[in-house]
């Protein structure tokens, strides 16, 4: 700071007065590729989204141009029952989920943060299913759903003596949604279970000792301790499945392409049907903007809840 | 003191039976979480499909009389009809480029965002932030205008430079860089080191625990890409072996044994690394989730 002060006659030293030519290239030569490349693939299509929503872009190219339709786009999305029953099946996907899931990783996570022999494979071991690639997870699942005699249906059957009848996990619109969030939590909770178990390693464990001397029970140390301790995981965690469980897409693409009768149809399903298989990108475009403000909307309201946290 | 030593005994008189509670259901949840993994690659030595499938219901699926590699036989060509072998490697060629790429054009842009001098690298710093709340699947229709209008369709670079650049894996290795000491950097540019020489000669060998994390997650989200790859490939060239697998439910009869050896194929690489570098890939992943 001073430096500069104390150089005469100049206003304000240029960058390249100060470092130099040579190290000024190089700083651009570095910062250029990542700069160029986000710029190409993401800052483009993104403002793109927003003009391909409101014109008749086809995917292939037509020889009639391509025509400004303003709002239309946006209007036949709101008119169109699929979307909304896209919209609501992730709603309905979500609310099932987020117990579910969240619900196993919080549990597996509290049973980790014991002194419990090998917990250290344990964890390893339920984090598996999380680096394990969708596709996979839907051909074993493929095989667990099978009807009538499939693994599930025979545990089911079992259990219940012979009185429940063989589910159609993934035929029956009463229960392909469901289905869908069991493979789906299994797959993923492996992910929430670390971040919990991060979170609850974060608490000192002074605050369980001042617990402990003020007479508190397991039960007390874990309702005055571990969750106000957990207040922004929990955020953090509510919010990153809710924003994953609205991206659903590739476990109903495979297994049952949206179907039986629209019980498992998604916002990214919708979106990638009319884009990719009726060519309509513009229609498209104008889903993908509608599924961008969703999650941002989530995001700011997990950005609010983690500063009321923090402060 | 004696309440005091009442209330302290309580919970360890009742620790045997919560003990057992706890043991029980680390059991049950590692039964759940296992057995359909460890079910996969005992199916994919079974050669018969209907005899998968009969086996399922019942403890057999756990065990396999004559294991065969027949199933892996069968799909793991390099051309022609299930050709999993081929896409086996274009599934590494992408992941390799894909990472590769990646770790230096980050990690160099992520340097001079800490250390340069560039103006503006404030401004820059935040707008990288606020993009990484774009979702891949709310700007996939205009990329994919983008990218077959440039003439990449069914290319691998299609599936590789859209994803080198992320403001997600430029912050990581920004934030790493950032937090490294000061003298550092001084020391360098004293010994009249240029940036670039600092970056890589000095910065770079230090950044172990950054470039593992960008790696494992660079490397995870790489591999399971599916919806782009679906979009972009149309024929067998570079076709990933996750878009290949999904391609078994197209049919009327499922051949579960050959699906089950292909997603075996697909494991392998994956689990390998992980129980090389299990710790660094939990670690990674709580590392990605607390940066708020």
């Amino acid at each position: 700071m001073s430096a500069l002060t104390t150089v005469p006659k100049r206003r304000r030293r240029s960058i390249i007065a100060r470092v130099g030519w040579p190290r000024f290239l190089q700083e651009i030569g570095m910062l250029a590729p990542a700069i160029v490349l986000m710029t190409v693939f993401l800052i483009t299509p993104f403002v793109l989204s927003f003009w391909t929503a409101m014109t008749n872009q086809p995917l292939v190219p037509r020889p009639t141009p391509v025509r400004f339709i303003g709002l239309k786009n946006f209007l036949r999305i709101l008119n169109d029952d699929l979307f909304w029953t896209s919209l609501w099946n992730v709603t309905r996907f979500t609310l099932w989920v987020l117990p579910v899931q969240c619900g196993l990783a919080f549990v597996t996570a509290l049973i980790l943060n014991q002194k419990i022999p090998f917990r250290n494979v344990f964890r390893g071991m339920f984090f598996l299913p999380a680096i394990t690639s969708m596709v996979v997870v839907c051909v074993i699942w493929g095989t667990l759903f099978q009807y009538p005699t499939g693994p599930l249906n025979h545990i089911v059957v079992t259990l219940s003596g012979g009185h429940v009848e063989p589910i159609d996990w993934l035929g029956d619109p009463d229960w392909a949604m469901f289905s869908i969030v069991l493979l789906s939590a299994w797959q993923a909770y492996g992910f929430q279970m670390i971040i919990y178990l991060a979170g609850m390693q974060g608490i000192p464990d002074e605050l369980y000792d001042a617990a402990r001397i003020d007479g508190a029970g397991r039960w007390g140390r874990f309702w005055h301790v571990t969750m106000p301790g957990l207040r922004p995981t929990h955020v953090f965690v509510l919010v990153i499945t809710t924003i994953q469980a609205f991206k659903l897409y590739t476990q109903v693409a495979i297994l049952t392409q949206g179907g039986p009768r629209s019980s498992t149809e998604t916002v990214v399903h919708y979106m990638v049907r009319a884009g990719f298989e009726e060519q309509k990108l513009g229609y498209a475009s104008a889903v993908s903007v509608i599924l961008f403000l969703i999650v941002l909307v989530i995001a700011l309201i997990q950005r609010r809840l983690m500063r009321r946290f923090d402060v | 003191m004696s309440d005091l030593a009442l209330s302290s005994r309580k919970p360890a008189a009742s620790l045997n039976g919560y003990r057992i509670v706890q043991s029980i259901s680390v059991f049950v949840i590692a039964l759940v979480v296992i057995s359909p993994l460890f079910m996969l690659f005992i199916a994919s030595l079974k050669d018969d499909r209907f005899q998968i499938l009969a086996d399922m219901g019942s403890f057999r699926a756990f065990w396999v009389d004559n294991p065969t590699f027949n199933n892996f036989r069968e799909v793991g060509n390099f051309a022609g009809e299930l050709a999993f072998g081929r896409y086996l490697g274009n599934s590494l060629f992408i992941l390799g480029s894909t990472v590769s790429l990646g770790l230096v054009i980050n990690s160099m842009a992520g340097f001079i965002l800490a250390w340069g001098s560039l103006p503006g690298r404030a401004l820059i710093l935040s707008v990288i932030i606020a993009l990484y709340v774009i979702p891949q699947e709310s700007i996939i229709m205009p990329l994919l205008i983008i990218v077959s209008r440039a003439g990449l369709s069914d290319t691998f670079t299609a599936q590789i430079l859209p994803f080198v650049a992320s403001p997600l894996y430029t912050f990581l290795f920004y934030q790493f860089f950032a937090q490294l000491p000061k003298e550092l950097y001084e020391a360098a540019s004293i010994d009249g080191a240029s940036i670039f020489r600092t970056w890589w000669s000095i910065f770079m060998p230090l950044s172990l625990p950054a470039l593992a994390t960008v790696s494992i997650l660079m490397g995870i989200e790489t591999w399971n890409q599916y919806l782009w790859p679906i979009l972009i490939t149309q024929t067998d060239y570079a076709r990933p072996i996750s878009v290949a697998i999904a391609t078994f439910f197209g049919q009327d009869s499922i051949y579960w044994d050959r699906a089950m050896a292909a997603s075996v194929m697909m494991m392998i690489p994956i689990l390998v690394f992980y129980l090389a570098f299990q710790r660094w890939f939990i670690s990674s992943f709580v590392g990605s989730a607390v940066k708020g």
